[in-house]
């Protein structure tokens, strides 16, 4: 190969030869990081809920006249949803994982209002609510319906069970999650509380938050004026469930209204919308400056191959073979490109420790770095394809031409 | 003169069709991309109530729990307690003071037939219109009697009021809620401050709310609440009374100060109170009270999502990128021309004269490149929009000011592109391009 | 050495139908030295394209150092120039981008010498032309005959049988064509055969046989320089 010639022509040429390498640096570093965010949120997205999410559909109970009794109401609810035909399981619950919208506490395992608890999202259920959510008891035991009891919303006092996930289980006990059945934990400071069972996972109702694996199920219906049933269906028949109980229930009590009925899988799409919005606008981004890089690499090669006719005529009548000439400029691109591929493996880690700084993105893959090197090489060897035929094309004679 | 360069340059661009093409492609897809990142993000930061900002203060006072340390040790909560809002609403020295949060009610229509249907409302006080120079459509807010007499009184949206009584004057008449009867004191006209300042606590970018009833009123008669309570203690006992006297907070508090002196008094009464409270347990930590003008209280809630101002500074590499190709692209056109520039220097241009000529020609390139670019701007945001959805959609309109600086950005990007071209076409000697080869 | 026979060249357009050479024929023996004149578009480029290799011709037949070239593929062709021919152009055509030693190692990196024997080569022919100790210099930096100097290196860097020249001198002052010529003339003499096209009746004259082409056919074979100083004239 003819790799010295070819750099030192380049080297008296830079102008051409450093904008495309210039190009395809910038290039790489928004490449290498629009990947990292995508595989960030991607990542993210592809967390699981924990809950039967194919089957699940939950719809909200808004009680406002002043008649309307809450306690009477939920009781007839859940006892109508349980015995309808094509429902697996239901209960009334204050939240669902995804949601946006939960309740929080501390649980600590010294009682004490000077120490720090461990945060917890908090699910009220009763001895439905694993059957109904379709999670899996790891350990320990169910809530039975004695456990059961009722919440005002100023209520303060909580029951003296619960059920956490064995994420939560590791938040307590790092040392030993195990010894979490059947120990005892503080919430509100002071107030015992017994785990009598662990689950497998589910997720808390907030999909950014840090301790999102960290749930605990308590055994209590809440009276809150507004509240919320969770309706599991059999494989199948989720569609034909939903506007059936929509329509039992506005007409079973004129006291309340019921609103925001919404399967889990349109809850996820609408918890992650924004983060797989962004993957859908970097794809974009990515592919438009693909294109952009490499219509500069076309149009910069078919004036530089204009540019050197005569040279080129000049070699071929001096012995160049077709090949030969489309191998100059290919190779001459690969130059380039390597320049710019390396320059942009720099600038691309570091804009990814700047944004790491800034914005908490993590940090991305190395072996994003090379594979990028490796497309972008590709992308520069098929743009510079047609001005390179081109050049390939041009015949010996010009040589002997005198303009 | 300017015209003879613009008619040279509109035939040079003429000449190389298919270049000229790419070069005004190349900056309208980096104006595009930019510009729609731009909106965005111009949208989610602007002033949205430019005319006094900076005499609005959001009040923070530091009533936290002195264990936390998951926080940064002396940030105080973003929202105050029940007491601590009727107390500084009672006797702080605000020109005018507003506390408000954010609640949910049933509507129940006049017509039984129609079913009930839930608005999204707001509890606050008489200040609140003036305040946030809320315009009305018809009627007005209503005034601090009514607040102490907790009259049942409500202003509506226009949007809330087109649906109940077909956009037509409705004061006097009224709505029913939550199973009590509201007399109609006004309708907004269209209000929609972008970013919501008064609660960015419950969404920074959310619609206004479509009805707004007396604070007292709802604490009176116990209305739901449905915007974000935060607590560090649990309420000593049971009940609303409880939970009034407690440690949460739930309320949004603004005071309007007109000039540094009213600050500085507010301050001073924030700071005599707080050490009144501490005499009763009260504000266990360090003396910590804020008063964020409009535009510093968007700063510290970070009200520019992380993701917009990412986009950004990708899009504007992408621009960097758009320029690039487009430098080369004119390098390749002007130094095709140096025959034509070698024969102009031959017969008298200074190199002045040439230079202007092809700045000019960079600029139309840079013109044109801007309106395809403010086109593509518009079908990006459209995209957008569809993407985001409702999240997003009070924030992707362009005003004169984008427009502007699209055009603007795309002509100055053209120039800068076009400077080291020009400089490299401008120094060919005269002589050497008039022989052959 | 090369012999034409009966070879024709016809450029179609859509409009016209021009004869650049009609049943040209010629004979150049081994260590010749053949200037070949005419009037302008009497057909001169063609004959050198053709014989250089550079075009295809319509019809006839064309043989070089006792192989025949007519039907060589495009490939073929660039070997043949690589090896056997060496080219001098009127606009001497060195690439401005490289250094004399780069220019003159065009033919050889296609040749596939070694490196070794490049480098040996290269600093051989530019000590022959007189340009040794300026083997990093760009052409750009030389005078005419010193860039023909180069151009002339390059030809002969490959050893090549056969050297065609066009318009050696067109580009330069007659004192500069003259030490051109004289290099020229050497080459011939250690039997390098040469063809060389010009206008110059008095260069032509330098060479041991004339062929005169008008309308793209021979029209006077015979040496005779007053002759054809009177028709150039």
């Amino acid at each position: 190969m003819e790799l010295g010639p070819i750099w030192r022509a380049m080297m008296r040429n830079k102008t051409g030869a450093i904008l495309i390498a210039l190009q395809i640096a910038v290039t790489m570093a928004i490449m290498v990081n629009a990947i990292s965010i995508m595989q960030e949120r991607s990542r993210m997205m592809a967390r699981p809920s924990g809950v039967d999410e194919a089957n699940i559909f939950y719809i909200s109970s808004v009680g406002f006249a002043e008649d309307f009794n809450e306690r009477v109401a939920i009781e007839e609810d859940l006892n109508m949803l349980r015995s309808l035909p094509g429902v697996v399981d239901a209960i009334q619950t204050n939240s669902v994982p995804l949601s946006d919208g939960g309740w929080s506490m501390g649980l600590q395992t010294e009682p004490g209002a000077e120490i720090q608890g461990t945060g917890v999202a908090i699910y009220f259920v009763d001895e439905h609510g694993m059957e109904t959510f379709g999670l899996e008891l790891l350990a320990g035991e169910d809530f039975s319906p004695g456990d059961v009891g009722w919440r005002e919303r100023s209520d303060t006092e909580w029951p003296d069970k619960g059920i956490i996930t064995r994420a939560m289980a590791e938040a307590l006990y790092p040392d030993d999650p195990d010894s979490a059945l059947g120990s005892t934990v503080y919430i509100n400071d002071d107030e015992p509380l017994t785990i009598t069972g662990i689950m497998k996972q589910m997720q808390a109702p907030w999909n950014g938050w840090s301790g999102v694996e960290r749930v605990m199920l308590v055994p209590q219906h809440t009276l809150f004026g507004a509240t919320r049933y969770v309706v599991r269906a059999e494989p199948g028949r989720r569609d034909e469930l939903m506007p059936q109980v929509e329509q039992i229930l506005a007409d079973s009590n004129k006291g309340r209204i019921v609103r925001n009925m919404r399967t889990m899988e349109e809850t996820r799409e609408r918890s992650y919308r924004s983060d797989g919005s962004m993957i859908k606008m970097l794809t974009f981004v990515i592919a438009l400056l693909t294109l952009v890089t490499a219509l500069g690499i076309v149009g910069l090669a078919s004036f530089s191959v204009s540019r050197r006719t005569k040279q080129i005529g000049t070699r071929r009548a001096l012995g160049a073979s077709r090949s030969a000439i489309l191998r100059y400029f290919m190779t001459e691109n690969l130059l380039i490109s390597i320049v710019g591929v390396l320059a942009g493996g720099a600038l691309a880690v570091g804009l990814n420790m700047w944004m790491v700084d800034a914005f908490d993105l993590t940090r991305l893959g190395w072996y994003l770095v090379p594979v990028a090197m490796v497309l972008l090489l590709l992308v520069g060897q098929i743009a510079v394809l047609g001005p390179a035929r081109r050049a390939a094309s041009v015949p010996p004679a010009v040589a002997t031409r005198t303009v | 003169m300017i015209f003879y360069y613009l008619k040279l340059g509109w035939l040079s661009i003429r000449r190389n069709p298919w270049l000229s093409a790419l070069m005004v492609a190349a900056i309208a897809v980096g104006i595009g991309a930019s510009m729609t990142t731009i909106t965005v993000n111009y949208m989610m930061g602007s002033n949205p109530i430019p005319s006094k900002s900076d005499q609005l203060f959001y009040v923070q006072l530091d009533t936290w729990d002195p264990n936390t340390v998951s926080d940064d040790p002396f940030e105080p909560p973003d929202q105050v307690t029940y007491n601590d809002a009727m107390a500084l609403m009672k006797s702080a020295p605000a020109y005018r003071q507003v506390a408000s949060n954010r609640s949910g009610l049933v509507l129940e229509p006049e017509n039984r037939d129609e079913t009930p249907f839930n608005v999204d409302a707001r509890n606050t006080f008489a200040d609140f219109f003036p305040m946030f120079e809320v315009p009305f459509l018809y009627g007005g807010g209503w005034d601090s009697n009514a607040d102490e007499g907790m009259e049942r009184v409500v202003v509506l949206s226009r949007e809330i009021n087109e649906r109940l009584f077909g956009g037509e004057n409705p004061v006097g008449r009224s709505v029913r809620m939550n199973g009590m009867d509201f007399r109609v004191v006004g309708v907004m006209d269209h209000w929609l401050p972008v970013p919501k300042f008064y609660d960015v606590t419950n969404g920074a970018f959310n619609d206004s709310e479509e009805v707004y009833i007396p604070f007292n009123v709802a604490i009176e008669y116990q209305l739901p609440r449905n915007g974000n309570t935060n607590c560090w203690k649990t309420p000593d006992g049971s009940g609303f009374e409880a939970f009034l006297n407690s440690e949460c907070v739930w309320i949004q508090f603004w005071a309007e100060l007109r000039n540094e002196q009213e600050k500085q008094d507010y301050m001073a009464f924030l700071a005599a109170y707080t050490e009144q409270q501490k005499l009763i347990g009260r504000f266990p930590r360090p003396l910590n009270n804020r008063l964020d003008s409009v535009m510093e209280w968007m700063e510290r809630e970070e009200v520019v999502a992380d993701d917009a101002q990412v986009m950004l500074g990708l899009s504007l590499l992408f621009l960097l990128v758009c320029l690039l190709n487009t430098i080369g692209l004119l390098l390749a056109k002007f130094i095709g021309k140096s025959g034509d520039i070698g024969l102009r220097r031959a017969l008298g241009a200074t190199r002045g004269t040439l230079f202007r000529q092809h700045m000019v020609e960079a600029g139309l390139i840079g013109l044109g490149g801007g309106i395809f670019g403010l086109g593509l701007a518009w079908l990006g945001l459209r995209g957008v929009e569809i993407l985001f959805g409702e999240f997003i959609e009070n924030l992707v309109t362009m005003d004169w000011l984008m427009v502007l600086t699209a055009i603007g950005l795309a002509i100055v990007s053209a120039l800068l592109a076009g400077l080291y071209p020009t400089w490299r076409a401008c120094s060919i000697a005269p002589a050497g391009q008039l022989k052959t080869q | 050495m090369l012999s034409m026979q009966d070879i024709s060249m016809v450029y179609r357009t859509d409009l016209v139908e021009t004869h650049a050479l009609r049943d040209f024929s010629l004979d150049v023996a081994e260590g010749d030295f053949v200037s070949v004149t005419g009037p302008s578009g009497s057909g001169k480029t063609t004959f050198l394209n053709i014989a250089g290799l550079l075009e295809q011709f319509t019809k006839g037949r064309y043989e070089l150092d006792g192989r025949d070239v007519s039907s060589l593929s495009d490939a073929q062709r660039s070997k043949v120039r690589n090896e056997k021919i060496g080219f001098i152009f009127q606009g001497f055509n060195l690439i401005p981008d490289l250094s004399l030693y780069d220019n003159v190692d065009v033919p050889l990196r296609y040749r596939g010498f070694s490196a070794a024997e490049r480098k040996r080569r290269i600093e051989h022919v530019l000590d022959l032309v007189g340009l040794g100790s300026r083997m990093k210099h760009l052409p750009s930096q030389l005078s005419g005959g010193q860039q023909q100097r180069v151009a002339i290196a390059r030809a002969l860097s490959g050893e090549p049988r056969f050297l065609l020249a066009d318009e050696p001198t067109g580009n330069l002052d007659s004192q500069m064509a003259l030490s051109v010529m004289e290099l020229i003339k050497q080459i011939n003499d250690q039997g390098t055969t040469i063809i060389m096209v010009t206008h110059d009746p008095a260069l032509a004259g330098m060479a041991s046989r004339n062929i005169h082409i008008r309308d793209g056919q021979v029209s006077d074979v015979e040496h005779d320089t007053q002759l054809v100083a009177a028709i150039a004239g």
